[in-house]
């Protein structure tokens, strides 16, 4: 009935969402990579050499994780990569919140300590778990309109 | 319709469907060759990028002669207790740092109780609208020891800080400054040609390797001071640190 038909335009809105989450914090992060670089290492999760690779490539894996997505292209399987990217920077953020370090998560921004208090741990896990539901929508339902997909699919 | 002609269409609608599903499954195989293949030639130019800005870095780099502890810091004093001073001429909170206890550092150094290490680190040059205020004044700052001049040049410096996010000091205003502080002309030079600039980048990463990440960071005798509650130290804080460490 009426869901079969308003499915694909939700997962469209999850999708163009997701790719521009993915685009601005990879985008953000892509014009400083020694700075993305300490923001990964003040996780103090890896050694800085580690840390630093890390961090350069990271920005520019969301830029591509956010153009596929932006284009659908292989929608279940970027939006799968999507979630899985999500689940790490919650799992470092909940390990940052638990060993107390006073730490910016560098998410959409510079990242690297803050002052006492000014944490903000759980907006900011809140928002990893929404866009992890836009992946959600994603991973059950990947028909989407004006997709690579569909037109390789040869719909419409 | 006769029985075959219905047979005939059945058929032709298996066939059909199984031609769909066909095309489905090598579209899905490919699209997601395609993605793996996107995300992996992302991670390798990551990679590449960081790897070519290091060796660019390491080619240019001059260290200052007068650099102690591997090159990346400027030591005041010859006491026993060693504090270490990470600091960003950009950072507001190192500049209240410095106001705050500039005169207990300064009476420390001279009763000979301590040897103060400054290193100049730019962890903040986002926030001069791409102009790297924070790398050309650690430079800078590199210049002004070798002029034999640092702490005075550190002291106006942070005098004169420009506000987050402006532009910071212009190369010229920086020039002006030194020579304020009786600076000259090798001065001058230094920070125009980026003599240091290298350098700035070099102490920021030794800063990072040794697991700091926020400035001021104060290091007493090896260990990282922290004021109440994980905040920036007082100068109380670093005196009572001086004085259990002596």
């Amino acid at each position: 009935m009426q869901w079969d038909k308003a499915w694909p335009w939700i997962s469209t809105v999850a999708r163009l969402g997701l790719a521009a989450v993915f685009l601005i914090s990879g985008g953000l992060k892509v014009g400083d990579l020694a700075e993305s670089g300490r923001a990964v290492n003040a996780y103090k999760l890896m050694d800085y050499d580690t840390a630093k690779v890390v961090g350069a490539v990271q920005p520019f894996l969301e830029i591509a994780v956010g153009l596929l997505l932006l284009i659908g292209l292989a929608v279940r399987l970027s939006a799968a990569i999507s979630a899985l990217l999500l689940v790490v920077f919650i799992a470092g953020i909940i390990s940052a919140w638990a060993r107390g370090l006073q730490i910016d998560c560098g998410c959409f921004s510079k990242g690297g300590a803050v002052a006492g208090g000014d944490t903000t741990y759980g907006l900011d896990i809140a928002r990893d778990v929404g866009f992890l539901l836009l992946a959600g929508v994603l991973l059950v339902k990947p028909r989407t309109r004006f997709s690579m997909d569909g037109l390789l699919m040869g719909e419409r | 319709m006769s029985k075959s002609q219905r047979d005939r269409a059945a058929a032709k609608r298996i066939v059909e469907q199984q031609k769909a599903a066909e095309r489905r499954r090598r579209v899905t195989i490919w699209t997601s060759v395609a993605v793996v293949g996107v995300l992996v030639i992302a991670g390798l130019i990551g990679w590449g990028v960081l790897s070519k800005q290091e060796s660019s870095d390491a080619g240019k780099l001059t260290t200052p002669s007068v650099a102690v502890d591997e090159g990346t810091a400027f030591a005041f004093g010859t006491g026993k207790v060693t504090i270490d001073l990470y600091e960003d001429f950009m950072c507001p909170i190192c500049n209240e740092f410095e106001t705050s206890a500039a005169d207990t550092i300064d009476s420390l150094i001279t009763a000979n109780t301590v040897t103060v290490r400054y290193h100049p680190v730019s962890i903040l040059d986002r926030a001069s609208n791409g102009t790297e205020y924070s790398t050309r004044a650690a430079g800078a700052g590199a210049a002004a020891a070798e002029g034999g001049k640092f702490r005075e040049f550190h002291k106006v410096l942070y005098a004169n800080q420009p506000e987050e996010n402006s532009d910071g000091l212009t190369d010229a205003k920086i020039i002006e400054l030194g020579k304020s502080v009786g600076l000259g002309d090798d001065f001058a030079t230094a920070v125009n040609d980026k003599t240091y600039d290298s350098w700035a980048t070099k102490v920021t990463e030794t800063f990072s390797a040794r697991g700091y990440t926020g400035t001021p960071t104060v290091v007493v005798n090896g260990k990282q001071l922290q004021g109440a509650s994980g905040g920036v130290p007082t100068a109380a804080d670093l005196s009572a640190a001086v004085t259990s460490a002596g």
